[in-house]
């Protein structure tokens, strides 16, 4: 009986479910995992790369970090080649309306209009849903840094911290504990402790993956893929992927910390 | 026959058109409002005939409206508005254009970003021409006031120096154009919102 | 002669209107020219539903040289010249809105009626005036009766009259450049109050206190902006109309026949005179002798 149901899209089964969508939902969570943190001065996109095989030749560009616009990039979980086509609807779409109003577009309508594409892929007959979810991140002169997340649905949520992939929960209650942690020396005063900077992210970050990811505690920098957003002197947008040097760096001084609480 | 003109100052601009409508030698109407209120801090002021005065201010400002309904109240600013009205122009040009000459003057209010508040004002022609000008002139009003304007005005004037130099304009025009252009409205747009200053007839008054 | 029953028996009733100007028609022309070359071509004329031209060889070719170019008014192109010449007006008082027009209609220098109805029954609470192609005003004010039925059958109110002039303004800046003439008062009572609206064929669409369209507007004008004040009495409205078409009348020769006056109140449209301009003429020349006389 549930086969029946299994099989289309956009059809409804008795219990008011549409299960491919949520088949699809399913195999976002078993696809690596990437963490985004909402940082005073930028934002922050970690993600798990996974290494198939040492025969592969290495991607000459990213396959979790991507840029829409100038100021927006979004991380993948999920099938890539499904993505690339909802990516490039969100660069068509971010083009066009810079060419429309000459101004960049609000980040939460770039990620509105992609989700809005997922969503026909839930409702039109003989069509599958985009086996996709986004982390997206982007600032613009409304309401500054954003974050954002989507799912094959079509639903997107707005956070200051998330995790989307494998081990997803494991990596939120980790987020949830420590972002706005009372930094030392503030744990008496009262005022609401403040949100990490980027550096304070990016640990944050990495300390999330090392739990999520596969294996034991601390992963190795070419499994790690480490973004930042920030704005430089001209308030423009700075997209940038760490490379393996400065990953490692950060990887490195998350391992100390963990083993001096560890000591203490 | 229409002329309509702006002058920028600090806080605002100023938007002036006159308000005839007239077919072959007949006068038909002088009491029109040909600055159209686009959102609650812009306006148009157009030059052309009435059909397409009317059919593109209202498209460009229910396309506005349609933005704000469907982006939680996400206000477009003067410079994307501008931009929007031009695209719309030039997108019409070759399938029966609309004849329009205009002023789009409107100020932003950003309260993230101070730098980005302020009144602008942008000069449109029906070809899809856009220019962000401290002042401007459309139709015959130009070859009247555009030296009225270049000899005085200086950037940072306030409302009335601004007022007065369009009325220095209306005067010009009202002595030396051929055509009878006897009544004006006079409009500002500053952070408060649009405001008619004035007019030579009430155009509510029918 | 073949009529409906005759040899050829696609010669259904009406069935010619389609062929004017096609391949048959030409060749049924030539046959009968072959059988007398000095008669014109045979024309079935007064017959129940068929279409009535001129009896002459080549109809477009008269109506082009005895309908068109005679006027000069550079309207030369067309193949029909429109009737064109009137005068109407309308306008608003305290006690509701006069509309009063001529009823001339003429095809370049010739008067093609003398009492044609110039203003148009919308509904029991819309006027529409004519002036500008009889055509095209009646088909479309037609069509704007229509519309507005719809809308208070769709809605449960009558329209307003802003909404039902913007109706026939969009039409207009539809067909824009498509050749149309119209010059029209769109006039009405609603829950707003009087309204009067003027609408012509590049769109425009005017919200006015008094407006005169047509050839004869001009001289309707300088008698209705001499006279005219809001608080008329509706007896010198009614006056004040009645003298702006008579005057227009008397100076413009493309207008002229039955002055047709209404009031427009709170509770509709109402008809007040159908009278012969002439007889206004002796009327107002009477009136004006006997003031000099005193």
């Amino acid at each position: 009986m549930a086969r029946r149901y299994d099989s289309s899209t956009t059809t409804f089964s008795p219990e008011g479910r549409l299960h491919q969508v949520e088949y699809a939902i399913e195999a976002i969570n078993n696809a690596g995992t990437c963490v985004g943190i909402l940082a005073k001065d930028g934002i922050v996109m970690a993600s798990e790369r996974r290494i198939t095989s040492g025969l592969l030749a290495p991607a000459k560009t990213s396959e979790k970090t991507y840029t829409l616009c100038p100021h927006a990039s979004c991380n993948v979980a999920g099938l890539t080649a499904d993505a690339n086509i909802l990516i490039e609807q969100a660069r068509l779409r971010a083009g066009r309306y810079h060419y429309q109003y000459q101004e960049p577009i609000p980040v939460e309508q770039l990620v509105e209009y992609v989700c809005n594409y997922k969503q026909f892929y839930t409702q039109r007959g003989g069509l599958r849903p985009f086996g996709v979810a986004f982390l997206f991140a982007g600032y613009d002169e409304h309401h500054g840094f954003q974050l954002y997340q989507s799912d094959p649905s079509g639903n997107y949520s707005g956070w200051k911290a998330t995790v989307i992939g494998a081990n997803n929960q494991a990596g939120k209650s980790i987020l949830k504990s420590d972002y706005k942690k009372k930094q030392e020396g503030e744990m008496d005063e009262d005022k609401e402790p403040e949100i990490p900077d980027v550096q304070e992210a990016l640990k944050l970050a990495v300390k999330v993956l090392n739990k999520t990811m596969d294996g034991t505690g601390s992963a190795a920098a070419e499994k790690m893929e480490l973004f930042t957003m920030k704005l430089d002197e001209s308030k423009k947008c700075v997209h940038r992927i760490l490379t393996k040097e400065e990953a490692q760096e950060v990887i490195d001084s998350v391992e100390q910390e963990a083993a001096a609480a560890g000591d203490s | 026959m229409d002329s309509v003109f702006g002058v920028c100052y600090n806080g605002g601009v100023i938007l002036a058109a006159d308000q005839s409508n007239a077919r072959s030698i007949l006068v038909y109407q002088e009491n029109l409002d040909k600055i159209a209120e686009l959102t609650s801090h812009s306006a148009m002021g157009v030059a052309g005939p009435n059909c397409d005065l009317v059919n593109f201010t209202e498209y460009v400002a229910k396309n506005i409206r349609l933005y704000e309904l469907s982006n939680d109240g996400t206000k477009l600013s003067v410079h994307a508005q501008a931009n929007f009205a031009r695209g719309e122009l030039a997108y019409a040009l070759r399938r029966g254009p609309y004849q329009v000459n205009i002023l789009l003057g409107g100020y932003d209010t950003n309260e993230a970003d101070k730098s980005k508040e302020g009144a602008s004002l942008y000069h449109l022609d029906y070809m899809g021409t856009l220019h962000k000008v401290p002042f401007g002139a459309q139709g015959y009003a130009s070859y009247f006031t555009l030296s009225i304007m270049d000899r005085e005005y200086k950037e940072n004037l306030n409302e009335a120096e601004a007022i007065t130099i369009v009325e220095h304009c209306i005067a010009e025009i009202q002595t030396r154009f051929m055509l009878k252009q006897p009544n004006y409205i006079i409009k500002a747009v500053d952070k408060d919102g649009v405001r008619v200053i004035k007019y030579g007839s009430d155009p509510s008054d029918n | 002669m073949d009529f409906a029953f005759g040899p050829e028996p696609c010669m259904a009733i009406g069935h010619d209107i389609l062929d004017i100007g096609s391949r048959k028609a030409q060749a049924k022309r030539q046959r009968g020219a072959l059988g007398d070359a000095m008669s014109p071509a045979p024309l079935e004329l007064g017959m129940p539903g068929q279409f009535d031209l001129p009896n002459v060889e080549d109809p477009a070719r008269y109506c082009r040289t005895n309908f068109a170019s005679v006027c000069g008014t550079g309207d030369e192109h067309q193949a029909v010249k429109f009737a064109k010449g009137t005068t109407t007006l309308a306008f608003k008082f305290n006690d509701g809105i006069i509309i009063s027009v001529d009823s001339r209609s003429t095809m370049g220098n010739y008067i093609s009626s003398g009492t044609v109805q110039k203003i148009i029954k919308i509904n029991p609470f819309l006027l529409g005036t004519m002036a500008g192609g009889a055509a095209d005003c009646s088909f479309w004010e037609r069509n704007l009766g229509m519309e507005c039925r719809l809308y208070e059958l769709r809605n449960g109110r009558r329209i307003t009259v802003a909404a039902a002039s913007k109706l026939l303004a969009n039409v207009m800046s539809s067909y824009r450049g498509y050749g149309l003439s119209m010059g029209t008062m769109v006039t009405g009572w609603d829950e707003t109050g009087p309204q009067l609206y003027y609408v012509d064929d590049d769109g425009t669409r005017l919200k006015g206190r008094y407006f005169s369209v047509g050839s004869g507007s001009m001289y309707a004008y300088g008698v209705l902006d001499t006279g005219y004040k809001p608080d008329l009495t509706v007896d010198e409205a009614i006056e004040l109309g009645t003298r702006a078409i008579y005057h227009a009348t008397h100076r413009d020769a493309a207008s002229g026949g039955i002055n047709n006056l209404y009031h427009m109140t709170k509770d509709g449209w109402k008809f007040i005179h159908a009278v012969d301009v002439n007889d206004l003429h002796y009327k107002y020349a009477e009136e004006k002798k006997n003031a000099m006389a005193t």
